[in-house]
């Protein structure tokens, strides 16, 4: 009884001590922003001028491991830690949009005069989306494109203006590129068995009007039928079927690969790696005319539903996205905005670059979105490696990821 | 009061004591995980119930759909080979370096120590350097090959899945040698000399010294070295995340890391654990065999 005496009394006395050690700010709302920007990358600089105002709301940000950013958040949502807001990777917020974990900002959003939906990147925003409200506010973007060397294409007798437009022009071209006995592979990209994967193939699939409920669509059938014959052929490396996208384009930035598909992240390594003159162009489509399709990376912003501020969270937010105009000037990462040009950057073959990447975040489409989406994900890079591996057939590899699919997704 | 004091200080109270403090420290360090990780195999765990205690009990759910998936069977027989592959060749190399440095040349504690460098070095350096060597178009493991006219074209050590799984046990291998010639030189120079020079008076040759001195006196040590190799190799993560993140199409997969990839990637925790749970069992009858094997030892 006495124990428990005394511990009142030192709560009380903490709590008093505590009213006044804080008694200057008593005002301050605080929030906690968890994301996995470093030092150089917009949240911790943002939120350093966030709090350089001075307008009552201070922001804590923690920043957290690649790895760690699903798992930590859940942990601490799960056990009512959860931060204010969270930057999450795209494919993973319908998992925590559809469990109430995240906060329903469809309200906020409509009366709000810095967030305006239609001044986003569609798919950017569906993946920000789950049942048709937004639970939350892309942070960035980015999408594939091919890369591709045209030194290498004027050796080989093709017109370095013309890059290839189709799938068939695509494996053409890279027949034609194609030299062993110098080390060069017609293209590189990525089949690995991790989201890099989906990441790589799905707007193949997409192309070949397939989606992630319907990934054995006769187009994605195609899809993958073709990235095998650019196996067999040993027109691409067979460590694709291993290798991440950056390990992938490092070989194209050396020379040993004529083409490659990756994201705007490369632009700058090839700048300083690459010594040949290289161009960028859309994704070939399935064949001429064909719908476009892209894939799309980075993150979204949310405010989890456990919040004690709501609304300063959201101006916190409207704060953010009033710093996308400069985010690529600042930060090298394009706002997933079609409302913002992105400033030319005085290099030309930079300029060109981006201007192929926004077109193509057009087509840009997310994946899912699915609370399921790791196991979905899952699934799509057992087909690819079993097709790739010469283990199944396409079409029966894929056909079993559709059936996988389905009891998933239910 | 006073005998229970005098207990404590000396007599059964104090005996109990001492057993009573490293139980405790092993229940709250291993076993309760063990339960756990137990419990969760009987549940439906996911992210959002990761925090309470209370979850949905599928009872043997997870284990009927773990082998009801196709993959499952040759990830176990994967995780079999990497383990007796990397074993035996840790063990020859590592026995036959210990060997090879117990003749004691001028310089070979030295090198002996200069060996250990590799088992210093943490997994994921290792296997980001493998990562290089065993690459398939600029690998030097492939340049050597082929210079030395072993091979035609290049292997893709990591991408061909009938060499994947290999690949691997490769780095394992050169990973853990050191580690077994260390363990065994200090079995070896434990020997008595006396039983050496014994022998060689009897007309006993070189060969016939190793299989009637050497290896009986070694027993516990390769039995040591054997159950603690099962260990390291069962618990190998880093290489796998390194080099081929278990493909392509799960030829290189392996129980622990599949465990890893269904926790942690596909958030299914209950499945995860199953996979532990499993690989507990068959570490429980290893443990077992040894503990058996060098029960009847006799030390001389």
């Amino acid at each position: 009884m006495g124990i428990r005496k005394h511990s009142i009394a030192i709560a009380l006395a903490m709590t008093c001590a505590s009213f006044v050690g804080f008694d200057v700010k008593a005002e301050d709302v605080k929030l906690t922003v968890w994301s996995l920007d470093r030092d150089i990358q917009p949240a911790p600089n943002l939120i350093k001028e966030f709090n350089a105002q001075n307008n009552g709301i201070k922001i804590e940000y923690r920043q957290i491991q690649f790895d760690d950013v699903v798992s930590e958040a859940m942990r601490a949502y799960s056990t009512g830690k959860a931060p204010d807001i969270i930057a999450i990777d795209n494919p993973n917020h319908a998992m925590f949009a559809s469990r109430g974990a995240f906060l329903d900002l469809t309200d906020m959003i409509e009366t709000s005069t810095v967030i305006k939906p239609e001044n986003y990147f569609p798919g950017p925003l569906k993946s920000a989306t789950w049942d048709e409200k937004y639970f939350g506010v892309p942070k960035a973007t980015n999408t594939i494109a091919l890369y591709y060397n045209k030194d290498l294409f004027k050796a080989a007798g093709l017109d370095p203006e013309k890059p290839p437009q189709t799938w068939d022009e695509l494996v053409e071209t890279a027949r034609k590129l194609n030299d062993p006995s110098k080390n060069i592979y017609g293209i590189t990209f990525c089949a690995k068995a991790n989201e890099e994967g989906t990441f790589q193939f799905l707007p193949w699939a997409q192309m070949g009007g397939a989606s992630y409920k319907a990934i054995n669509g006769e187009g994605a059938v195609r899809a993958l039928t073709i990235w095998k014959q650019l196996l067999d052929e040993k027109l691409t490396s067979p460590d694709t079927l291993t290798r991440s996208q950056w390990d992938s384009t490092a070989t194209f930035n050396a020379g040993n690969a004529a083409m490659a598909i990756s994201g705007p992240w490369e632009i700058d390594r090839m700048l300083a790696d690459a010594k040949f003159d290289w161009g960028t162009a859309l994704l070939p489509v399935h064949q001429e005319g064909a719908q476009r399709s892209s894939a799309m990376g980075d993150y979204n912003w949310a405010i989890f539903s456990s919040t004690e501020h709501p609304e300063e969270a959201f101006k916190a937010l409207e704060f953010f996205v009033s710093k996308d105009a400069t985010m690529y000037k600042d930060f090298g990462q394009l706002p997933a905005r079609s409302d913002l040009p992105v400033p030319p950057t005085g290099n030309a073959a930079k300029d060109a670059a981006l201007a192929t990447f926004l077109e193509q975040m057009k087509y840009a489409q997310p994946r899912g979105p699915s609370p399921d989406w790791p196991k979905i994900s899952k699934a799509i890079q057992d087909a690819i490696q079993a097709a790739l591996t010469g283990q199944m057939a396409p079409k029966a590899a894929l056909d079993q990821a559709a059936e996988k699919i389905k009891s998933i997704d239910g | 009061m006073r005998r229970m004091i005098s207990s404590v200080r000396d007599g059964r109270g104090f005996d109990l004591m001492l057993v009573g403090v490293p139980f405790a420290f092993l229940f709250a360090l291993a076993g309760l995980p063990l339960i756990y990780n137990i419990l969760m195999s009987f549940q439906e765990v996911d992210m959002f119930s990761l925090g309470s205690f209370i979850r949905p009990f599928v009872g043997f759910d997870n284990y009927a759909a773990l082998f009801r998936q196709p993959e499952t069977w040759p990830i176990l027989t994967n995780t079999l080979v990497f383990v007796v592959g990397s074993i035996a060749g840790q063990f020859a190399i590592g026995f036959g370096l210990a060997l090879f440095f117990w003749t004691s040349f001028p310089g070979a504690s030295w090198l002996r120590g200069l060996f250990l460098v590799s088992w210093v070095m943490p997994g994921l350096v290792v296997g980001a350097i493998w990562n290089w060597i065993l690459s398939g178009d600029f690998g030097v493991l492939n340049f050597l090959l082929r210079e030395s006219g072993l091979i035609d074209g290049n292997i893709f050590w990591r991408s061909d899945p009938n060499f994947s799984l290999w690949a691997v046990i490769i780095a394992n291998i050169w990973l853990g040698t050191s580690f077994n010639m260390i363990l065994l030189s200090v079995g070896l120079s434990a020997i008595p000399g006396d039983l050496y020079e014994a022998a060689e008076m009897d007309g006993a040759n070189a060969w016939q010294r190793f299989w009637t001195i050497t290896l009986p006196m070694m027993r516990s040590t390769i039995g040591a070295i054997i159950a603690l190799g099962l260990i390291f190799t069962l618990q190998q993560f880093d290489l796998f995340a390194a080099i081929t993140d278990g493909g392509p199409n799960n030829s290189s997969n392996v129980a622990q890391y599949w465990a890893w990839d269904l926790s942690f990637r596909q958030y299914d925790f209950g499945r995860g654990a199953t996979i532990s749970v499993i690989m507990t069992v068959f570490v429980m009858f290893a443990a077992l065999v040894y503990v058996r094997s060098t029960r009847h030892e006799v030390r001389g």
